[in-house]
């Protein structure tokens, strides 16, 4: 068939694709309704199903003419309120409106393709009105006209498909009892094709039971035979819409407008540059007043230029709610096809994201919802024999996070279970017997990404279906987004996806090697590490004959940029000089020899640590550039299949550089079993230094150049730097001028016993928050900041503001607590907080379980000052037995996280699943505060999360919590 | 009339000829950004107004002697089924306008160069044309 309009048609296909868009949902809307019928939402679906009708008259479009008629008769009745809009009958409804979907994506081929099946389903609920099975009186009133339409319907088909199918088993079988509406509905609609007059007897005998049938069973079984075995043909649309890839995307005008402006402002800067240009080259002799000139234009069209490129990002932004739609309809599919309920959330709909994010993440999210609803949520019988609402909960969740998008898909299940992934991934051969010990329980849970795992403890056709978590990971991982999985046993799951905002435009940081400049995106970069030839023996080590940088106990195998591009091979091939400066640390050998090869190195080396799919490593780069956005350009053919490369921008200057793909350089340089050895390795190393003592990470300063302090990191805001000037003394205290106010700040001198610092011009100030109040202190030197795994002496030197002292690198450093100083230099602060207390604290005891005797000690001191009573346990294990035999005396828990034998998430768990001790307030302590951590310890059921040098904070918490215990207590 | 425009250069002493309408520009040498992994026939990539183009070395791919002069040379883009695609060659000659029936069948071998790259030999007053095989030449760079 062939238009010759084809303008015409363009328009009818760009049309009923936004009003089919939409149809889903409101479809979906109109069954949650049910016999409440929304009119006006009936009447739009009627209005847009009317308008594709219309048109495709117009244009000939018999077949979507048809189906889109007899949709509209249906939705006529609903909205006249004659018909109940049932499950069974919106599920008919539904596979029409995809039908629909696929019919005006091939809207040529349209035509050709048989309508009738859908069409007369629906022709059926219209005649009958709401016949199946909906109500007893309905039914037996639409006795008649119910089998007439299925002979009129077998008719049809036998027209349509004329082989006969002798093999029509007649064999009688009992139908369940009890049927839901919808299974009842299909299954009378399929009868009525397949003319299955067993199945047809079945029917009419349990209406007959229902007490309304006056046909006899065998009325439909002579056109059984008639009939060809249709089962393959006579469902056309498949269960899933295949989603559409919109080709065109609609822009508000205003950004349009925007984007013209800019681009004339754009060229009129242009002009004006090529001006000054000119004249400037004309007037040599001039000299004054052209660099202020061509300066002036140049940042109007830097300002120009970004403006505009902020304003093309936005004609590409969309939200990610056009992802999200079709979730509805998979979960309610699915949900009713496992026996589940299951009720979707959806948050951030209007969270926008590029559109080729927008395109590309469907199949993944789709899948992760899937696996969501068929592995997490459980059967409603198994919910409420687990005490658990029975319908589940998935929630799908989008918002921006650190420029980020980030899409959480949360579900109320079972939850997975670290030691049946263990066991699972040891009999796949995933990791060894060795790893399967050893490795955490968020570490197990995460194998479910791993290649060859499947977590389908059956395969189903729902999940399991061959594409397993990997192939989402990898497909993630290839937008430049990441994927991360939470679980609690008995809990839930959580699957967290972070996505950039864009793809076009990827920050990265721009890198040296051999001469050239490469790019790293910043999304596969963890850290820079900038390793001096001093520390080359204490920081590089050889795992295997292969470097290995250790840090904060890692080890991670070292890989320089040169030696992996064979940068000087491709030189020589290129008959191009060497680089005027030689490579520091040559590329064939590198500081084997320590200290010998090191002498050698005449400065220090730049390490940039990458994140490849399976582990980290380090690249050794001759130098680190700036950080840009870069325009991803693809390669020619012929270097496309360049594993190590990602693709090639084009800089500031008009330089190519090379985008480097951190996974490629990995595999192509076997990284693997390195970084298994160095994880090997440094896996025993940590379990050595974790015995030894607890690590905390460590600012270090020095007032006085001969005087090294030490903060925790964990309690610092921030670090400003200033400048004395900008510091004022009133009065005897110290106040900076900050932001239009001013910072009270502490001088370690005046507070602690030690030498006044060398005056400076500029200086840092370490910023941190007491009782919701910032204060600085002044640091006038910053070193290193270190990962202190040292033994902290807390006995000999502990004055107040000092934790205590230890030996690093050769010196004494002295180990600060911020607020204690703070309390010292302010102690009208902390008065206030006192007279607030409204508890005798002697009245209560509380357990701290801490591993480390350093900080139980400091905790206990902070919490006895407080005057309460308090038990002291080692670990998990210990705080676990000291409750128990506390019987019932404790009030409160507060507890570190990282601890052996038992961690707090263990502890805390237990506790929880305990009914003597789940209602007991639980505060977590770490030194570490990672967003995901507290995350977890919320979802294991901590109360709060504190930090471990907090001492206002954490007094404040447990007032609070014991406050709250108590009037529960008063209420029960 | 079977009339074939050719751009003809120079490898060396070699004089070859392309099909005019598969040239887009010619352009000075620019700088070029070497890359890693590639086989010996790509000399790097460089930067056309924008695009990034690979630059692939004419004299490897036919295998002509190595000339360690790199002072005079020109970058020929050419358009190859969407992508454009530069040659570095010694010297630009002439266009020429060629009587299609008199391009002979290229020998399977000349000087020493595949015959498969050539779609046919020119003679001319002086010298001969060879006239290169595109698909050939493109099809041979291809790992």
């Amino acid at each position: 068939m062939s238009f010759d309009n084809s303008e015409l048609l363009n328009d009818f296909v760009i049309e009923a694709n936004e009003h089919l868009a939409e149809i889903e949902n409101q479809l979906l809307e109109i069954e949650a309704n049910g016999a409440n019928v929304n009119v006006d939402l009936v009447n739009t679906v009627f209005r847009a199903i009317h308008s594709i009708k219309g048109a495709a008259g117009f244009l000939g479009l018999s077949a979507i003419g048809s189906l889109s008629h007899s949709l509209e008769n249906v939705l006529n009745l609903i909205r006249a309120e004659e018909l109940t809009p049932t499950a069974g009958i919106v599920d008919v409804m539904l596979k029409s409106a995809d039908q629909l979907s696929s019919l005006v994506e091939d809207v040529n081929g349209s035509n050709d393709i048989d309508v009738s099946v859908l069409s007369s389903r629906l022709d059926l609920i219209a005649d009958n009105l709401g016949l199946p099975g909906d109500a007893g009186a309905e039914t037996a009133a639409a006795e008649d006209p119910e089998v007439e339409a299925a002979e009129k319907i077998v008719e049809q088909i036998a027209d349509i498909q004329p082989t006969v199918d002798s093999a029509s088993t007649p064999a009688a079988e009992a139908a369940p009892a009890e049927e839901e509406a919808e299974d009842e509905m299909d299954r009378q609609i399929r009868l009525a094709f397949e003319a299955r007059d067993r199945e047809m007897a079945e029917q009419r005998a349990s209406q007959t039971e229902s007490g309304a049938t006056t046909k006899p069973p065998k009325s439909s079984s002579p056109a059984a035979t008639a009939v060809a075995k249709p089962e393959p043909k006579t469902e056309p649309v498949k269960a899933e819409p295949k989603q559409q890839v919109e080709s065109s995307i609609r822009v508000a005008v205003s950004v349009l407008d925007q984007l013209m402006n800019l681009a004339g402002e754009l060229v009129l800067a242009r002009n004006q540059l090529l001006q000054t240009v000119n004249g400037s080259a004309k007037n040599v002799a001039d000299k004054t007043g052209r660099n202020s000139g061509i300066e002036a234009v140049t940042a109007s069209i830097d300002q120009v230029t970004s403006e505009l490129q902020e304003a093309i990002m936005q004609t590409r932004m969309q939200p990610i709610g056009t992802v999200f739609n079709r979730f509805p309809r998979v979960v309610r599919d699915l949900s009713s096809k496992l026996q589940k309920q299951i009720d979707l959330q959806m948050e951030g709909v209007e969270v926008e994201v590029d559109k080729t994010i927008v395109e590309a993440i469907g199949d993944p999210l789709t899948h992760l919802v899937r696996n969501s609803v068929d592995h997490g949520v459980e059967t409603p019988g198994v919910r409420e024999s687990r005490g658990k609402n029975p319908t589940g909960k998935i929630c799908l969740r989008a918002y921006h996070q650190a420029g980020k998008v980030r899409i959480d898909i949360e579900d109320d299940g079972g939850g997975i279970d670290p030691d049946i992934i263990r066991v699972k991934a040891l009999e796949k051969g995933v990791i060894s017997e060795d790893q399967m010990d050893r490795i955490t329980d968020r570490d197990a849970v995460r194998l479910i990404f791993h290649p060859g795992f499947s977590t389908a403890a059956k395969v189903t056709d729902i999940s399991g279906r061959g594409v397993g978590m990997d192939v989402v990971k990898t497909n993630i991982e290839k937008l430049g987004g990441t994927v991360d999985v939470e679980s609690v046993v008995g809990v839930g799951t959580t699957i967290r996806v972070t996505l950039p905002l864009t793809l076009a435009i990827v920050p990265s940081l721009i890198v040296e090697s051999g001469g050239d400049r490469y790019a790293i995106p910043q999304s596969s970069i963890v850290e820079l590490v900038r390793v001096r030839t001093s520390e080359f023996n204490e920081k590089i080590g050889r795992v295997k004959n292969a470097e290995v940088l250790r840090l904060r106990g890692n080890l991670l195998p070292l890989v320089r940029l040169s030696d992996a591009l064979n940068l000087d091979e491709t030189r020589r091939k290129s008959k191009l000089k060497k680089p005027k400066t030689e490579l520091l640390t040559n590329s064939d050998g590198g500081p084997e020899d320590g200290q010998t090869e090191a002498a050698n190195v005449p400065r220090a080396i730049n390490i940039v640590v990458v994140e490849a799919t399976q582990f980290r490593y380090g690249l050794v780069v001759d130098a680190l550039h700036e950080s840009e956005e870069i325009v991803v350009k693809p390669l020619g053919t012929h270097l496309r299949e360049i594993q190590s490369l990602a693709g090639a921008t084009i800089l500031g200057d008009g330089h190519i550089a090379l985008i480097l793909d951190v996974g490629g350089i990995a595999s192509h340089r076997e990284l693997t079993t390195i970084a298994e050895e160095a994880r090997n390795e440094s896996a025993q190393n940590q379990q050595k230094e974790q015995h030894e003592s607890d690590k905390q990470l460590a600012l270090l300063f020095s007032n006085h150049p001969t005087e090294q302090f030490a903060i925790p990191m964990s309690v610092i805001t921030r670090i400003e730097r200033t400048t004395l000037e900008d510091i004022d003394d009133i009065g005897g205290d110290l106040l900076m001028r900050y932001r239009g106010g001013s910072l009270p700040l502490l001088a370690l001198s005046r507070l602690v016993n030690c030498k006044p610092p060398v005056e400076q011009s500029s200086l840092y100030v370490v910023v941190f928050e007491v009782n919701g109040i910032e204060i600085g202190l002044i640091a006038p030197e910053l070193s290193d900041i270190r990962e202190l795994s040292c033994k902290i002496d807390s006995m000999v030197t502990e004055t107040a503001g000092v934790m205590g002292t230890f030996v690093l690198d050769n010196q004494t450093t002295r180990y600060l607590n911020l607020y204690d100083l703070a309390e010292k230099a302010h102690p009208n602060w902390f008065i206030e907080q006192r007279e607030d207390v409204e508890l005798s604290p002697s009245e209560f005891k509380l357990l701290l379980v801490e591993d480390s005797s350093f900080f139980r000690r400091q905790v206990k001191k902070f919490i006895k000052s407080e005057g309460f009573q308090i038990v002291e346990a080692e670990d998990g294990v210990d705080g676990w037995n000291k409750l128990n035999e506390a019987n019932g005396s404790i009030s409160l828990v507060v507890s570190d996280i990282e601890m052996p034998n038992m961690n707090g998430f263990e502890l805390c768990s237990r506790m929880r699943e305990d009914n003597r001790f789940n209602k007991l307030p639980v505060i977590a302590l770490t030194s570490l505060s990672d967003p995901a951590d507290v995350e977890r310890g919320r979802v294991v059921g901590f109360n709060d999360y504190q930090v471990k040098m907090d001492k206002a904070s954490l007094i404040s918490s447990i007032h609070n919590l014991l406050k709250i215990s108590q009037q529960q207590a008063v209420h029960a | 009339m079977n009339e074939i425009q050719l751009a003809t250069f120079y490898i060396g002493d070699v004089l070859l000829g392309i099909d005019i309408d598969l040239v887009k520009e010619i352009c000075r040498p620019m700088d070029m950004t070497c890359v890693p992994h590639t086989p010996p026939c790509v000399r790097g990539v460089i930067n056309l107004r924008g695009e990034v183009v690979t630059l692939l070395d004419l004299r490897r791919i036919l295998g002509l002697p190595e000339q360690f002069n790199m002072d005079v040379q020109r970058n020929l883009i050419v358009n190859f089924s969407g992508e454009h695609v530069g040659f570095c060659v010694d010297a630009i000659s002439d266009i020429l306008t060629l009587d299609g029936k008199k391009v002979e069948h290229a020998p399977a071998n000349i000087n020493g160069m595949e015959g498969r790259f050539f779609r046919g030999v020119y003679p001319l007053p002086e010298e001969i044309v060879l006239v290169l095989n595109l698909d050939e030449i493109l099809d041979a760079t291809m790992v």
